[in-house]
């Protein structure tokens, strides 16, 4: 049986690439946007894919509705990623894309893929440059649920760990709430370690 | 013998990875220098303070005190300091930022011997 648990020196490099990443996807969404975007230091988590729901509702407001997009990647670093947005975040994000005032459901759908888009391929193709490996990504999709609809027991069935990523977009005149879970197999995190490992010999020598 | 000036060089970094991977440049380019670590902004300050090292490598995302407050910090005390960002944060806008506070330049993670190379040919005098 492999050892999936990280220690300490390996989850420090992997919240340093993950920053990296999130340094790119917030340049990229600064274009989408047209506004300079505040970083802030994402929270990094990795947990059992069982605890995925749970984490997701701690994390939120229960009474609110979201937009929880996916996209799957394959590669050597293989999984999907889920983007969860709030509702209001999403309609910002909509009035702000599209110059309106009240956007319609199709356009925030749109934005809301577009904006997960650019976030979780600019993220994990940053994070497995770093690592120098490749993933492929496939189309996004999108829907508009309740918050405890957002994770299904098919949606985690085929993961075993969920890397959290959570931080705040903040652009000019909105801030986005968002938290971006990678899920994830136990070959894929195996190969994970495996890459950061080599990264961090290659630095610590 | 008149002993050899030793270059002072402090690299500032919440990650370790982060700031062993500078370490590791400098230990190439520039083995000789004396280098200092600081895991924050206000950390970096106090040590700007006590050592008055001769560079200053700062990340700009880290806890307690951040880098763009820490840039002004040492600014204030020495409007000399030679004082290079090094950030994942690669908007233009960011770069403007902390070049109207003093730094030298900013470049993006993660950096290596060849830019550390090129910083000491280009950004600083030392």
């Amino acid at each position: 049986m492999v050892n999936l648990e990280f220690n300490e020196d390996q989850i420090d490099a992997l919240k340093e690439f993950i920053n990296i990443s999130i340094g790119a996807a917030t340049a990229s969404l600064a274009n989408l946007l047209d506004a300079f975007g505040t970083m802030h230091i994402p929270k990094i988590e990795v947990c059992n894919s069982s605890e995925l729901a749970h984490k997701i509702e701690s994390t939120i407001d229960l009474k609110s509705m979201y937009y929880a997009t996916k996209q799957l990647f394959t590669g050597k670093f293989g999984g999907e990623c889920m983007f969860v947005i709030s509702e209001v975040s999403a309609k910002n994000l909509g009035r702000h894309l599209y110059n309106v005032t009240t956007p319609s459901r199709d356009d925030i759908n749109d934005a809301v893929i577009e904006l997960t888009n650019i976030l979780t391929s600019t993220i994990v193709s940053r994070l497995t440059q770093e690592l120098n490996t490749q993933v492929q990504f496939f189309v996004p999709s999108s829907q508009f649920i309740d918050a405890y609809s957002i994770v299904s027991s098919e949606d985690v069935a085929d993961y075993s760990k969920i890397i959290i990523i959570s931080t705040i977009l903040d652009f000019k005149d909105q801030k986005i709430n968002g938290n971006i879970y990678i899920l994830t197999k136990d070959e894929a995190i195996e190969s994970l370690r495996v890459l950061i490992d080599r990264k961090i010999e290659e630095i610590y020598g | 013998m008149k002993r050899e000036f030793q270059l002072k060089i402090l690299v500032v970094d919440d990650s370790k990875i982060g700031r062993m991977s500078v370490i590791k440049s400098l230990d190439i380019v520039k083995p000789d220098a004396d280098i200092f670590q600081a895991v924050n902004g206000l950390e970096a300050v106090e040590i700007f303070k006590k050592e008055r090292p001769d560079v200053v490598f700062l990340d700009l995302t880290m806890p307690v005190m951040d880098g763009y407050e820490a840039l002004k910090q040492i600014m204030a005390i020495d409007k000399k300091a030679q004082v290079i960002v090094v950030s994942a944060d690669i908007q233009n806008e960011a770069k403007l930022r902390v070049l109207a506070v003093g730094a030298k330049n900013m470049y993006p993670k993660p950096i290596n011997d060849e830019v550390i190379l090129q910083i000491f040919k280009q950004d600083l005098s030392v």
